[in-house]
């Protein structure tokens, strides 16, 4: 559970999951980040889910970071459990969420959506080269 | 690639590094027993090599680093002597080696002969050092020893017992015998002990007297002035001595025949005390080991700025002893972790050290004399680094010397100097390291590149193109305009192939140049971690660190400042800009200091600005951790956790550019 809707993440995308730590925030705009925590003695960006299309509204604590494998910590409200394969019936997002995630569908009668860490990445990187 | 593959090329790498700083040893005149000392070193380290490269298969490395240890080899034997050409040759080999070695590090296919190149030398010594007609000499037998003892020396034993003879220096047997079960460590200490007086020809078994148990030795040294009275025996332990051969005894007919020309005597009269060079203990540790080491002391340097805050916080507990035992924890923590970046970290000059001969070895070939200087040596960088910017440079300098500088006889024509120059200098840039390859030559050949680029399909015939982007063409794969490859360069690898070393460490590579005036190479190259000297400044709540070298001046508590006031400091006027205004972060009403940021190695034209900040805190060394891409902020270099949270490291360089175009938006506001 992130940003407010349930969230699939591939395993293999997964570096680790870590206990929320407080986040520093950069000292300038950076859109999309808000601010890095220190992991393993490197500075870790956390992304800011409120930035992101299709996530704006008020964000619920995240007690938890779930670190992707190109560095870059997703805050999670809660984690849920596993599921063996993507649900039947799950489509490319159609919606703004096409920026971020690669799959969209119903999970237990929730809309959910698949976190493609590629297209997140790259979307960081516009807001980058926007700003 | 696995793990035992990375040791392996991660100890090549360490042997080539010993070995070229031997080199650098020989190159200036030594005493004899530090000639002999950096032989056997080298020809230690060749041998190693060929025994690696054996064991992974590359065969024909093996057959070249075997042949480089026959030239050490032919040294120790005292065929060969050290001369400044013999070491040029020598340095050219081990250069070929290492780059060799690189090459298969990369998968490429092993040539049949590393040392092509240098066949013409190389037989030329190995024919220099062949005996003479009749044979070689061999003096052991005025050894006054017994046949079966002298039938145990090695034939470079022998060599050297016959070269120290006719070289006037006497040997003595030194004999000792030791308990069973300390013999190997006394022995050690012993014959570390007897090499600070002489030089140890041979330690050989011998038999133990009557009334004695243990193992007995006879050491052989060779020694002028021996003190052998120094050494340090263990209660119990007898040492004997005696002179076993007397170089006044070797006839003079011999004498005169050794050597038509003989060697200047390495040694003056007296001998000077022996330096002793105490071998040190070198540990092979997995870089992820130090990693995980780091994360670790990062982790422990946050519980004690846990603790700190805490006891500050807490009403009573503000003693001064455990204040400043958390500062001495502190200071503690900074050293170890300082340590730790040191290991992982190697001087400029090594990488310098492999451009050197290889320079020498072209100058020489292409006959365009040169004038090699080098800057910023003392710099470090990561050793990961070092070992993938190795073929990039060798790629730049060969270019620079095959296409950039000219023939003699052309630079005398266009009223240049008969000698070429080619500078490559290192400094640090904000989270860079820059390093600057230049050249005095001709330049590049625009008019020529852009046909090329053309004809290549690279860009399009009738637009215009700024010289910029025709020298980035030069990056391109397969680009070249050697109508045929020489064995130098010119076919058309080498500069992507730099530019994809370059930029895959996430650096930049830039070229400019100037018709007939020279060519400038600029790589810079980000460092992930490094130790800097900062002035600290607060700005609202949060503090930043600005690196020494570009602070030119500071100055507090005068008055009110704000972004666009104009300042005069120094007899110069200067335009003030607010830190905040240049970070993009919401502006103070007021300021009362400022820091005039400069360029790095600032002159007379660099630019200066006055930079607004809330306070001056004061100076100290950090441990920078450069950010993550995807976090990184335009101005700031890396951060550094302190107590207080995170200390943002500014690029000063960055931050006079945001402070122009800051100060350019609010004249076009106006």
């Amino acid at each position: 559970m992130a940003a407010g809707r349930h969230l699939l993440l591939a395993t293999q995308d997964l570096r680790e999951v870590v206990a929320a730590s407080p986040i520093t925030p950069l000292p300038g705009p950076s859109k999309g980040i808000q601010g890095v925590v220190l992991h393993q003695g490197e500075f870790l960006p956390v992304l800011a889910w409120g930035d992101l299309p299709g996530c704006a509204g008020p964000l619920a604590p995240h007690p938890v970071l779930a670190v992707l494998r190109p560095r870059l910590a997703v805050p999670v409200e809660r984690m849920l459990g596993l599921v063996d394969t993507l649900p039947e019936g799950w489509v490319e997002p159609e919606n703004e969420t096409h920026a971020w995630a690669s799959a969209e569908g119903a999970l237990d009668d929730l809309r959910a959506a698949l976190l493609d860490p590629e297209r997140l990445v790259n979307l960081l990187r516009r807001f980058r080269l926007e700003a | 690639m696995d793990q035992p593959f990375n040791d392996v090329w991660s100890e090549c790498e360490d042997l080539f590094t010993q070995a070229r700083a031997t080199l650098g040893t020989l190159k200036t005149p030594q005493p004899a027993h530090v000639v002999q000392a950096s032989v056997n070193a080298l020809f230690r380290t060749t041998h190693t090599l060929k025994g690696m490269a054996g064991m992974l298969g590359f065969h024909s490395f093996s057959r070249a680093a075997h042949r480089m240890e026959d030239i050490f080899d032919l040294m120790r034997q005292g065929r060969l002597r050290s001369t400044d050409s013999l070491t040029d040759v020598l340095e050219a080999g081990i250069l070929a080696l290492e780059s060799g070695m690189e090459g298969l590090r990369r998968g490429r296919p092993e040539p049949d002969d590393y040392l092509l190149p240098l066949r013409r030398q190389l037989g030329e010594l190995e024919a220099l050092a062949r005996p003479t007609e009749g044979g070689s000499r061999d003096l052991t037998t005025m050894l006054d020893l017994p046949p079966e003892t002298l039938k145990a020396l090695s034939d470079y034993e022998r060599t050297r017992v016959t070269s120290l003879l006719l070289d006037s220096t006497p040997i003595h047997g030194l004999t000792v015998c030791l308990d069973y079960a300390t013999f190997d460590e006394r022995l050690r200490t012993l014959s570390e002990a007897v090499a600070m007086h002489g030089e140890l020809i041979s330690t050989l078994p011998a038999d133990p007297p009557e009334d004695r148990e243990g193992l007995c030795f006879l050491l052989l040294v060779a020694s002028a002035h021996p003190a052998f009275e120094e050494l340090p025996a263990l209660e119990g332990e007898v040492l004997g001595m005696a002179l076993v051969a007397d170089p006044a005894r070797v006839p003079d007919s011999l004498r005169a025949k050794a050597d038509p020309e003989p060697a200047p005597r390495l040694e003056p009269e007296p001998q000077p005390p022996p330096q002793h060079y105490p071998e040190m203990e070198i540990l092979r540790i997995p870089a992820q080991q130090v990693e995980v080491l780091e994360a670790r002391l990062m982790d422990v340097g946050q519980l004690r700025d846990a603790a700190s805050r805490w006891m500050r916080r807490t009403p009573g507990n503000l003693h001064d002893e455990p204040v400043g035992l958390l500062g001495g924890m502190q200071d503690g923590l900074l050293e170890v972790q300082k340590t730790l970046l040191q290991m992982r970290m190697v001087k400029v000059e090594s990488l310098f050290s492999r451009i050197e001969p290889m320079v020498k070895n072209l100058s020489r070939e292409l006959g365009k004399p040169v004038k090699l200087t080098f800057q910023g040596g003392e710099l470090e960088l990561e050793r990961s680094l070092l070992g993938r910017l190795g073929e990039p440079f060798l790629h730049l300098v060969r270019n620079a010397m095959d296409h950039g500088l000219e023939p003699p006889s052309e630079r005398v024509a266009q009223g240049k100097s008969e000698t070429g120059a080619l500078r490559i200098s290192a400094s640090q840039r904000g989270r860079n390291l820059r390093f600057d390859i230049r050249d005095d030559g001709r330049g590049f050949d625009l008019a020529r590149m852009e046909a090329r680029g053309i004809g290549l399909g690279l860009i399009k015939e009738g637009q215009h193109y700024t010289p910029e982007r025709i020298h980035r063409l030069a990056l391109e794969p397969g680009f070249s305009t050697q109508d045929q490859a020489n064995q130098i360069s010119g076919r058309g690898v080498g500069m992507d192939v730099v530019r994809a070393e370059v930029e895959g460490l996430g650096g930049e590579i830039h070229l400019s140049s100037e018709a007939k005036r020279g060519s400038l190479v600029r790589l810079a190259i980000p460092l992930s971690r490094a130790v800097l000297s900062c002035l600290r400044v607060r700005c609202d709540r949060q503090v930043f660190g600005i690196p020494l070298g570009n602070v030119h001046r500071v100055q507090a508590g005068r008055e009110i400042l704000r972004g666009g006031d104009q300042l005069e400091v120094l007899g110069k006027s200067l335009p003030l800009e607010s830190l905040q205004a240049c970070l993009g972060l919401p502006e103070p009403e007021a300021q009362r200091a400022f820091v005039v940021l400069t360029q790095q190695g600032g002159s007379a034209e660099s630019v200066e600005v006055a930079i607004g900040v809330d306070e001056v805190l004061g100076r100290g060394e950090v441990l920078l951790r450069s950010l993550p891409e995807l976090a990184r902020i335009p101005g700031i270099m890396g951060g550094s956790p302190q107590e207080e949270g995170i200390l943002w490291v500014l690029d000063p360089e960055a931050i006079l550019g945001l402070a122009m175009d800051s100060l350019m938006r609010r004249v076009a506001r106006v």
